[in-house]
């Protein structure tokens, strides 16, 4: 048991190296997830920035062997800094929020299918998931985004991450199932039957590499924000190695605080009334599902083609 | 309190004609007399004393058919008084029992149910909802449209009681609109603003509902869908793609934006001031005098 779980462990441990490959070609290269056009509207100058409000939790209790007097004596971040991480607290906790409860449910029938491969109605409740992130991404820019990075996913599992067919005794079995429901799901993209999401494709992706619901949750949070920090460089906000600092110290937090806060989020659909036709409703509603939590966010992320020059999609 | 109201608006010929309107204590509909040339009818949706208290439900079903263009608008903004518990549970044990799933007791909900048929046409303007400081409040609507039916539906809010200095320390605000066009779900809005929850973010400190909101006090959403306001589409689409937006020294007063959706589109805005907002959206609004008559467009947003 124990050396199952260490293989299982080393497994992980692999997949998550590969993941983290900022070369993938997965199309977040040119995603600013509406930073750029945060910054174009005036939200990184001086005037933007909160007077008095301090980014450190200066309480005596944050921090148990420092004196709170000598935070006095400490010298702020420079303005840009402090600015690129208001944003990264209000964009990882908003996405956080959305997206996640459809990470972990997708991840969920993702894992049916390792149990029961022949079940088509899996496919199904993929789509009806991918349907209902579609309904609630109201954003034009970020819906468009948030597709063109998922059909990439896909491809990048179907080119780069199957097994290929001369390795002559399979190492896992459950390749050619996963294979086949990633096909499935890249014919329905094309033919316009389900939009494919961006959440939605990194789960099945995640899931048919044999990464846990809540590692692949976590994952998913870091690259939104390591992608904000890539772009970041390239506008020019914070310093390539400004950028290894703030993952290292701030956005691992960051993003544990987020994935914990919403990884349990639920979506329930209502049983389908047998005589009606389309959509399955929500299950009585009850304030736990997906959110959005930053509205000023939304407005400006969905301004990004008003700016007169861009470098992002998004 | 649980108020219980029903709305239901016909045509026949140029009249509007409710067949029902019916309502329970504290919920009250009032409809005035209007001069239309259309099949149009203004109902005011109130609530004794202009406000609701901790634990209020109010519960509207509203239905329009044929012709029939139905205007559902308040008499000043919507108040949601302070939670009554509030003071006495600590803040975390009642984000514990949100993460449970479980609504608060003390929610203050409202929830509106509308059927829309064909040709028919359903404007809710309201004024916005103002959380006052510790309350928790939860709005509900859903549309479901015919092909063919028409919708304008203006959801807004402030930061609170801004005479009192209040800004953004309201519990909870939580706001789902669903639009259902044939049977297919078109748009599913939640926006849900409440403080950070659960532990600090070490070392930073938790970032606060008001610092995510600034530096704007009013927020508003506005959703359009079919042949009815098509005239207000055309006409925001314009205005957006005039707009070029070069780099800002500061945030604006005013910002907003627009994103079409399958049968009309989506409206975003935040303003500094709740009457900046007010009269932007009037503004754009305008086209819509065409459907619902001058007489009715002089009662909305005043």
């Amino acid at each position: 048991m124990q050396a199952a779980n260490d293989d299982q462990a080393a497994h992980e441990a692999y997949i998550l190296l590969l993941l983290s490959d900022a070369n993938l070609p997965t199309g977040s290269f040119v995603a600013s997830a509406g930073l750029e056009s945060y910054i174009k509207h005036g939200f990184f100058s001086a005037s933007a920035q909160p007077e008095g409000a301090s980014l450190f939790d200066n309480s005596s209790s944050g921090s148990l062997e420092s004196d709170p007097t000598s935070f006095k004596d400490m010298p702020n971040p420079p303005r840009l800094t402090s600015a690129t991480i208001r944003f990264l607290q209000d964009s990882v906790q908003s996405y956080a929020r959305s997206a996640l409860p459809f990470v972990g449910g997708v991840h969920d029938i993702v894992e049916k299918v390792l149990s029961s491969p022949e079940d088509l109605d899996n496919l199904q409740e993929i789509m009806q998931l991918d349907t209902l992130y579609e309904s609630m991404t109201l954003n034009h820019v970020a819906r468009r985004a948030s597709k063109a990075q998922g059909v990439a996913l896909l491809t990048l599992y179907t080119k780069g991450f199957s097994e290929p067919l001369w390795i002559p005794r399979s190492r896992s079995p459950l390749s050619k199932a996963m294979t086949s429901l990633i096909e499935g799901l890249k014919l329905k993209i094309r033919k316009g039957d389900t939009p494919g999401h961006l959440p939605i494709c990194w789960a099945v992706l995640a899931a048919a590499l044999g990464l846990t619901r809540e590692r692949s949750q976590h994952l998913h949070s870091f690259l939104h924000a390591r992608a904000l920090l890539s772009a970041s460089v390239r506008l020019n906000t914070v310093g390539p190695y400004a950028a290894q600092q703030l993952l290292l110290h701030v956005v691992q937090p960051m993003v544990e605080n987020a994935v914990r806060v919403s990884k349990d989020l639920q979506i329930r659909f209502g049983q389908p009334e047998v005589s009606r036709e389309g959509d399955l409703e929500l299950a009585a509603d009850e304030d736990d599902g997906p959110a959005n939590t930053w509205p000023l966010g939304e407005i400006l992320s969905s301004r990004h083609d008003q700016q007169h020059s861009r470098i992002f999609n998004s | 309190m649980h108020g219980r109201g029903q709305a239901t608006l016909e045509a026949f010929g140029r009249d509007a004609v409710f067949s029902d309107l019916s309502f329970t204590y504290p919920l009250k509909l009032i409809s005035p007399k209007i001069p239309a040339a259309n099949p149009v009818a203004i109902a005011y949706v109130l609530s004794y004393g202009g406000g609701l208290i901790s634990g209020d439900q109010i519960e509207l079903n509203v239905e329009t058919r044929k012709e029939a263009t139905l205007i559902l608008l308040t008499q000043g903004s919507t108040k949601v008084f302070p939670s009554r518990t509030i003071d006495r549970i600590r803040a975390s044990d009642v984000f514990a029992r949100q993460q449970d799933g479980v609504t608060p007791p003390d929610t203050t909900r409202q929830s509106l149910e509308a059927k829309v048929a064909s040709g028919s046409n359903l404007v809710l303007l309201p004024d916005p909802v103002t959380c006052f400081a510790g309350s928790i409040y939860t709005q509900v609507q859903t549309f479901r449209l015919e092909r063919g039916a028409s919708l304008c539906v203006l959801d807004w809010y402030t930061s609170g009681r801004m005479s009192r200095g209040e800004e953004w320390v309201f519990e909870r605000y939580r706001s789902v609109n669903e639009i259902w066009i044939d049977g297919k779900r078109a748009a599913r809005d939640v926006m849900l603003l409440e403080e950070p929850n659960g532990r600090s973010v070490l070392p930073l400190a938790p970032r606060t509902l008001k610092a995510r909101m600034a530096p704007y006090s009013c927020y508003a959403t506005l959703f359009l869908i079919g042949p009815a306001v098509a005239p207000v589409l055309s006409y925001v689409e314009q205005e957006m793609r005039s707009v070029t937006q070069f780099q800002a020294s500061a945030p604006a007063e005013l910002v907003w934006s627009f994103s079409p959706l399958e049968h009309g589109g989506i409206v975003r805005a935040a303003g500094v001031e709740t009457e900046t907002v007010k009269f932007w959206l009037k503004r754009i609004l305008i086209p819509l005098q065409s459907t619902i008559g001058a007489e009715a467009f002089d009662k909305i947003l005043v």
